[in-house]
């Protein structure tokens, strides 16, 4: 028989690399370009996440409220359902990273193809399974698993400011050799590029994304095949999808490299155990094929597909488990009394809706311009981890910036304008006479009141009597906040002089938001 | 070499402004203060240096001049809280005219730089006029010998340490501790580490720090000033449109002249005096030769 491999095959093979380099490119374009321009709106820099109709499924169900930029996530369930999971094999750019590393470690031999079967697939449409009965249950937990919030997720809280420190190291390094010139050049293109390399659970958020990267050391495409929960709502779309797996029976010699080699498992052959659910018609096979004997056919198939391997025992108790498992997320005193530290981004919804909406993607966090957006620990309970609070101590709200709300992609940040966003309350600020130098010291330092940016400013010098050490008598001015003007940005906090617990802080109370989080009924006393 | 250079500067610096009479006696008479008031922030500016001799009385042939507006906050020029564009742009130009080698315009911004520098629109103002702009560049910081009374010893950007020449371009505001800010305040921006910290002796500092800068030239930018609620501002209401400029090459002198626009004297601002004690210029009006135009 002649050996000879399909040109075809060969070329869908590489423009499907083409295509998954391509998105990776917009992605990371549109990531860089997640920062304040110079300009008070931002174009629409979080488009990939209205393709996702995972996110827009889930956030639907969670928060009861469809939010109509997912439309877009209509144009990926029609082409799955015509063409499968195309969108996992030639757009997402998750699947593209976990490909490339994937086909690092096989040739570097770290990684060894096995055969299969269709082993630990299930457990994606499990995962999925429970997301979705949780967001029925109004516990959005999608963001944790979602192809694109954990991609965004690790690359603004980890792979960014990763890069950005070893741009530095070398930068330091360029100054020790005295290529000044250079270094002046280097710096300010990344100060340009303005990448917030600050985040609390950094390391964290790191390591998960390593170990993310590093399960493909066990299967190609581990995510993909076994995790992903988009993969396996796309699978369950892909069911009657139109392109369908032929094997040239003549020419096949079975040597099984189709199925040794096959990215997501979907098992190649023998041809009746292709699952056209895990394919994502990458084309490997039929492009590694000795014989040219696979290809890949337009057309409606009368014969059933093999079903997903799990039984109707197993997926009954699942949903029960995760209808049952919904009250554990609530425990939490989070739900009873607002947390201090719980400072949310302006135009933040209330927090259980928000909660309902946010997916943990960090858009908030990249377009920050202060850095000031982290992700929360225990802040907003176990739903709430990895949602964004403002820590003064890091950065403060920006006066005339609405960045965040712009770039939110499910609207749990409502869109603000710049003239909005100036009236909207995130917290207020406090005074810590106990540390404020001029009621200490009697020292004159007004550094909170001139970084105060509202007009009139909240944050008003008045002469006080101080008692000082010695017993001796000061009367500097000293800061008195005026509740009824601060909007808690935080800007007093992050720039007060006492370093490290400043003098001045702020606390979420008193934020528009809430109807419960306040201290007086009138303010103007 | 750097040392050396700065040095230099220093004393053909000081030579500039102890030595006036002398000067004089050979060059046509120029004013110690140029101050124009008209219609358009770059006009005025213009005219405001033509009357002081020129740009090329202060910068020379291949000079690397910095000039140092203040770009602190992140507001746009309405609101008066950072230096006027069309200022800095007519002095960039002035100065490539003059045949200066490089001009960079750069300050350490209060709010993020990267909002302020191109909100406040210097940054494209400046860029079109042919200038560097540098935002904040935290490995050009280095530990500098101030040698002030109060302050011996801060954190400096070293591009101020190695310009041939500097240009300040303040602009005249309220503040609610050393009641104006004005161009000594303006040094602050050259600086780095906490500055915040400067505050507790701020007249102190700031004149410590007028006697380590030495500009060539004080360019005050009063087209727009703000009244109210400084150094930042916030609403239209806390900005008077003034139109003025006020040039000089002493910085005492030019920051004198500006405690007017707020109803105020020189002597209601502490470190004025102190700076006049000091030697650094004059507070006097009468010992002023003052050249004022309106166009």
């Amino acid at each position: 028989m002649k050996k000879e491999k399909s040109k075809k095959y060969r070329f869908l093979q590489i423009s499907r690399i083409s295509s998954q380099l391509l998105f990776f490119a917009l992605f990371l374009y549109l990531l860089f370009f997640t920062r304040f321009t110079g300009e008070d709106t931002i174009g629409r820099v979080e488009i990939f996440f209205h393709f996702d109709p995972l996110l827009g499924l889930t956030t639907a169900l969670a928060s009861r409220a469809i939010f109509a930029a997912f439309w877009l996530s209509l144009i990926t369930a029609v082409l799955t359902l015509l063409l499968g999971r195309v969108f996992c094999g030639w757009v997402c750019p998750l699947g593209a990273i976990h490909q490339f590393f994937s086909f690092l470690f096989k040739k570097s031999r770290l990684h060894k193809p096995r055969k299969l079967g269709q082993s630990g697939l299930n457990l994606k449409y499990l995962l999925l399974l429970i997301v979705l009965i949780m967001a029925i249950f109004a516990v959005d937990l999608v963001g944790y698993l979602d192809p694109f919030s954990f991609l965004y997720r690790s690359f603004i809280t980890s792979f960014l400011p990763w890069l950005t420190k070893i741009n530095h190291e070398l930068l330091s390094f360029v100054y020790q050799l005295h290529l000044a010139r250079l270094g002046d050049y280097w710096n300010q293109f990344l100060a340009t590029l303005a990448i917030n390399a600050t985040f609390q659970q950094g390391f964290l958020l790191s390591l998960l994304f390593l170990l993310a990267l590093s399960l493909n050391l066990a299967r190609e495409r581990f995510w993909c095949r076994l995790l992903c929960p988009l993969g396996a709502l796309l699978g369950l779309i892909s069911r009657w999808n139109l392109l369908g797996l032929k094997i040239n029976k003549e020419k096949c010699i079975d040597c099984h490299l189709c199925t040794l080699q096959c990215q997501t498992q979907a098992n190649p052959y023998p041809q009746e155990d292709w699952s056209q659910r895990e394919c994502v018609y990458c084309f490997t096979c039929a492009s590694i094929c000795p014989t040219a004997a696979i290809d890949f056919q337009l057309g409606w198939k009368a014969e059933p597909v093999p079903a997903i391997n799990l039984s109707r025992r197993r997926l009954i108790f699942t949903s029960f488990l995760a209808a049952v498992a919904t009250p554990f997320f609530k425990i939490t005193p989070a739900r009873r009394r607002s947390h201090p530290d719980l400072i949310r981004p302006p135009g933040a919804l209330p927090e259980p809706l928000f909660l309902q909406k946010c997916v943990k993607c960090g858009e908030c966090m990249k377009v920050c311009p202060t850095n000031a957006l982290q992700p929360a620990l225990s802040e907003a309970g176990p739903e709430g981890i990895w949602t964004p609070v403002l820590k003064p101590r890091i950065g403060y709200c920006e006066y005339y910036c609405s960045l965040c709300s712009q770039v939110c992609p499910t609207g749990a940040i409502k869109e603000l304008t710049i003239e909005q966003k100036i009236n909207v309350r995130i917290g207020t600020a406090w005074v810590d006479k106990s540390r404020c130098l001029p009621y200490v010291v009697g020292a004159s330092c007004i550094v909170c009141e001139e970084h105060c940016p509202t007009s009139p400013k909240a944050i008003k010098l008045v002469r006080t009597e101080t008692k000082r050490p010695d017993g001796s008598v000061k009367t500097p001015l000293a800061p008195v906040i005026d509740l009824d003007l601060c909007i808690g940005c935080g800007i007093c906090e992050n720039k007060c002089p006492v370093v490290d617990r400043p003098a001045i802080f702020v606390t979420s109370v008193g934020e528009s938001r809430s109807e419960t989080n306040r201290f007086l009924l009138e303010l103007s006393l | 070499m750097r040392r050396r250079e700065f040095l230099k500067n220093l004393a053909f610096a000081s030579f500039m402004l102890k030595m006036p009479g002398w000067l004089q006696a050979q060059t046509p008479s120029w004013p110690d203060i140029a101050w124009v008031e008209g219609e358009d922030p770059a006009t005025i500016t213009r005219k405001a240096i033509e009357l002081l001799g020129g740009m090329k009385r202060f910068i020379s042939r291949g000079d690397k001049v910095v000039i140092k507006p203040n770009i602190g906050w992140d507001r746009t020029p309405e609101l008066a809280a950072c230096t006027n564009p069309e200022v800095v742009r007519a002095l960039v130009e002035m100065c490539l005219e003059a045949g200066a080698k490089e001009v960079i315009v750069t300050d350490n911004s209060t709010n993020a730089p990267q909002r302020c520098f191109p909100r406040s629109g210097i940054e494209a103002a400046a860029k079109a006029a042919g200038a560097r702009v540098l935002l904040p560049n935290p490995y050009r910081l280095k530990k500098t010998a101030i040698k002030g009374v109060w302050l011996k010893e801060w954190e400096v950007f070293s591009d101020f340490l190695e310009a041939d020449k500097l240009i300040n371009v303040p602009i005249a505001k309220h503040h609610s501790l050393s009641r104006l800010t004005l161009g000594m305040k303006n040094w602050l921006g050259a600086l780095g580490g906490a500055r915040n910290q400067l505050h507790q002796r701020l007249d102190e500092a700031m004149v410590d720090l007028a006697a380590f800068f030495r500009p060539v030239l004080t360019v005050m930018d009063a087209y727009r000033i703000l009244l109210r609620n400084g150094p930042q501002g916030g609403r239209l209401s806390d900005v008077r449109l003034q139109k003025m400029v006020v040039a000089g090459t002493d910085p005492v002198a030019v920051d004198s002249i500006a405690t007017t626009f707020f109803d105020l004297k020189p002597e209601d601002l502490a470190y004025l005096p102190l700076a006049k004690e000091r030697g650094l210029g004059e507070i006097n009006f009468e010992r002023l030769r003052l050249e004022k135009r309106k166009i």
